[in-house]
């Protein structure tokens, strides 16, 4: 059985030999003959399996080529499958079983990509008892990395690892601490694919699509303005290459996030940029909001098909079918125009001028009433007055209210939800995020109950361009009738709990917080820089 | 999990080598496997140059003092795991007799390896005493290796009685010739016969081959050093069939 395993890190790889005479000086041992197998470690591009304490390991050799999933804090095997082909992307794309059940808890909609290529000679040495039983196996290994499948290999430390064998703890001890008290060998605790990515420049975790400033009270407003673009922009482009290539819906999805959060900073930070780019750039962006819309709209239905499918009784299901083949079709169409438009100049110009805009020297913006305040005196005051227009929009709101005062609240929780995401940082952790979770139960609620009924309209409208486009079964436009009706009463019970979550979100203690962190009154603490 | 007894009353027909040939192909299929030798001759533990011997002895063990989690041995083969004898399941019987639900006792030790392990097989002494009988209601399937003779037929049966008198219906019976020689009349005359008359005798037969008796100079499972010979293709397809059976 394969078991966990120790590891140590030689010097650099010609003490392999060093190492190999002492062992076989002290211990019984049989070598085997040297194999060279390359690792391939796949994880998602915002590292779901890493973050998950997962690594996910593609081994290829002679007659080898096998796929596990192993645990990154002591690199035991959760899962082995034998591969016929290439390593597949999504986790629908694997046999039932634990290993696509893991991936589909992790991954959820997000393919599999190859992070770092590893290649690994390896000779392995048998620690033999009195009945030439192996009690434990050595590994030596010498090994490079490469991004995968490109470049040049980048040396790596050399490592022996002890593979235990289950019920002989004696000699796993004798040698450990051979390697460790004579050999002076040091303990090696990293994982693999964190030792592979350094080799090549790289760590894990280097992409995430969650915001992380640091942002301290004192500084410009236009500084962090800057600083917030900046980072936006940086999110928007490393999204672009999986966008292009349609490689998971997230990389469409995220790319569209980095440009909605421009357009509200651009908005929100007031007075730090001289206003005439402001409208410009509001404009531009708002463009790439539009150009993407399309392939993100059918993108939302597939990701939801399943439960589409699973909302109809048994018997309807198939039905649903040429609904699928016709949202698959028009995804690809759409995915097609979207992307001529992103390789357009004009796309192109837009990211560069805004690079440039964003690089201009400071003072640039002196002319601007509001670019040398303090940030922390500006984030409070938005964020107050902002809370205070979605109290005053929600406490309006009564049982007869007409959609659009629900429409209108929603967009007024997303500013304040975006204002609290920009500067969470300038506030205590534990006070903030319930603010923000408590904000995302509101709005979740508000996008439930306008989505869905957008959803109702639009499956009525892919009805009427499927029956244009030519023969749909009669079944099938029934079948999106059953769903066009589910859809509408889940909306309607979503107006119903609207109370429920605004009460939560208007509760006494919420409109304390908000009053103490950023009200007028609050203590003086952004101008002394202090923490609470 | 699913447990594979490796049965037969009569002595020397087969059982060790079926078990150790079996489970290291279990193995190499991928599958989590797991032998645990109950001979107190310790035949399937030498097979794996592992010492026929465990902490605090066999009653400490059927106690409960002892997990067996932690008796057991990694073998010298990937996902191949063994759980060694001990000179002291000679006295097995009068062991089990003394525990309340004597015939159940291998079973309830069993059952929390059942995440760790696909298959576990039994290596399991001849004979019917209180092991065999734990044996019956512990296992999934019940590998009975039978010479094609007319004498191991009537022990067959004796078995088939014994387990429908104690009402060990569950157990899938599998019988399969053994040690079949080609130039032996009765031998191949049995094989001709018998399947009409126990329709649950597998089609897979082990010829008996100078090829088995090496496992015990090599110390090893045959697939290891001659998978291809023919009692190793013969295991294969008696493995097969065992698993096709298992997963219906
Ligand atoms: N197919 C075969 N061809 C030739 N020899 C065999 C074959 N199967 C087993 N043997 C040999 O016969 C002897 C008994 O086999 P084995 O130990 O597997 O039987 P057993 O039923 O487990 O015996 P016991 O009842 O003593 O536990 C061993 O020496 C073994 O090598
Ligand atoms: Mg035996």
């Amino acid at each position: 059985m394969k078991a966990q395993s120790l590891q140590y890190q030689l010097k650099d790889s010609e003490s392999i030999g060093e190492v190999v005479t002492a062992l076989t000086g002290q211990f019984q041992l049989t070598g085997e003959p040297e194999k060279t197998v390359r690792h391939i470690l796949h994880d998602s591009f915002d590292w779901r399996l890493f973050q998950s304490g997962l690594q996910l390991d593609e081994a290829r050799g002679a007659g080898l080529h096998e796929l596990t999933l192993r645990k990154l804090e002591d690199d035991s095997a959760c899962e082995t499958i034998r591969l016929e082909g290439p390593v597949a992307g999504f986790f629908h794309d694997y046999p039932p079983g634990l290993l696509r059940d893991r991936l589909a808890t992790t991954l959820q909609m997000r393919t599999l990509l190859p992070q770092v290529e590893i290649r690994r000679r390896e000779r392995l040495l048998r620690l033999l008892d009195g009945e030439q039983k192996t009690v434990l196996r050595i590994a030596l290994q010498e090994q490079s990395a490469r991004p995968p499948g490109r470049g040049e290999y980048q040396p790596m430390a050399a490592l022996v690892r002890l593979l235990p064998v289950r019920g002989y703890d004696k000699p796993l001890a004798q040698v450990s601490r051979f390697l460790t008290a004579v050999l002076e060998l040091k303990p090696q605790v990293d994982p693999l694919i964190v030792l592979g990515l350094s080799a090549i420049g790289r760590q894990p975790l280097d992409y995430s699509s969650k915001l992380n400033f640091n942002l301290q009270p004192l500084m410009p407003a236009g500084e962090v303005a800057r600083q917030i673009h900046h980072t936006l922009l940086n999110t928007l482009e490393a999204n672009l290459p999986g966008t292009r290539a349609d490689l998971d819906s997230e990389f469409l999805h995220d790319l569209r996030v980095a440009v909605r959060r421009t357009r509200s900073a651009l908005s929100q930070i007031k007075g730090v940029f001289p206003e005439s780019e402001v409208e410009k750039y509001k404009e531009r962006f708002a463009w790439i909001g539009q150009l993407t819309g399309p392939t993100r709209d059918l993108d939302v239905y597939l990701l939801g098909f399943d439960d589409y499918r699973n909302s109809l009784p048994e018997p309807y299901r198939p039905d649903l079918e040429p609904l699928h083949a016709f949202l698959q079709t028009h995804q690809k169409s759409e995915q097609r125009a979207m992307v001529r438009k992103l390789n357009s100049p004009h796309f192109h110009t837009l990211l560069k001028e805004w690079r440039a805009f964003l690089a201009a020297p400071p003072g640039t913006e002196s002319a601007c009433a509001h670019a040398h305040k303090p940030i922390g005196k500006l984030a409070a005051k938005r964020i107050y007055r902002t809370f205070g227009l979605v109290l005053k929009e929600g406490l309006a709101i009564n049982p007869h209210s007409p959609p659009e005062a629900l429409h209108e609240l929603r967009k007024s929780c997303k500013k304040l939800r975006y204002l609290l995401e920009f500067f969470q940082s300038l506030y205590p952790e534990d006070r903030i995020k319930p603010l923000i979770k408590s904000l995302k139960g509101l709005l979740d609620n508000l996008g439930d109950y306008q989505d869905l009924e957008v959803q109702a309209d639009k499956l009525r409208e892919f009805a009427h361009q499927m029956v244009a486009e030519g023969e749909v079964p009669a079944d099938t436009l029934l079948a999106m009738g059953m769903l066009v009706d589910g859809l509408l009463k889940r909306q309607q019970a979503s107006r119903l709990v609207f109370a429920d979550r605004f009460a939560l979100f208007a509760g006494r203690e919420q409109v304390a917080a908000y009053q103490t962190l950023f009200g007028p009154d609050r203590k003086k603490r952004d101008v002394a820089g202090e923490q609470a | 999990m699913r447990i594979i007894g490796v049965y037969n009353i009569k002595g020397g027909v087969g059982k060790t080598a079926t078990a150790v040939n079996l489970a290291y192909l279990s193995a190499q299929a991928g599958l989590r496997t797991l032998v645990w030798d109950l001979d107190p001759q310790g035949a399937a533990s030498y097979y794996f140059r592992i010492k026929p011997r465990i902490k605090g002895g066999g009653r400490k063990m059927l106690k409960g003092k002892r997990e067996l989690d932690e008796l057991i041995k990694g073998s010298d083969f990937d996902n191949l795991d063994l759980l060694p004898a001990d000179f002291s399941y000679r006295n097995m019987d009068l062991m089990l007799g003394e525990a309340k639900g004597p015939v159940k006792q291998l079973l309830r030790l069993l059952r929390p390896l059942s995440q760790e392990y696909d298959r576990i097989y039994l290596d399991c002494p001849p004979s019917i005493s209180l092991v065999s009988e734990n044996i019956f209601r512990a296992a999934d399937a019940l590998m009975v290796p039978t010479i094609p003779t007319t004498l191991s037929l009537r022990t067959y049966e004796q078995m088939v009685e014994f387990l429908e008198g104690h009402k060990v219906g569950d157990v899938q019976r599998m019988p399969f010739f053994s040690m079949v020689d080609r130039r032996k009349r009765m031998h191949l005359d049995m094989i001709k016969r018998l399947p009409e008359r126990f329709p649950e005798l597998l089609q897979a037969h082990i010829p008996y081959a100078s090829d088995v008796e090496r496992m015990g100079f090599y110390r090893a499972p045959l697939g290891s050093f001659a998978p291809r010979s023919a009692a190793g293709i013969a295991y294969e397809a008696l493995w097969r069939e065992l698993e096709a059976a298992l997963k219906s």
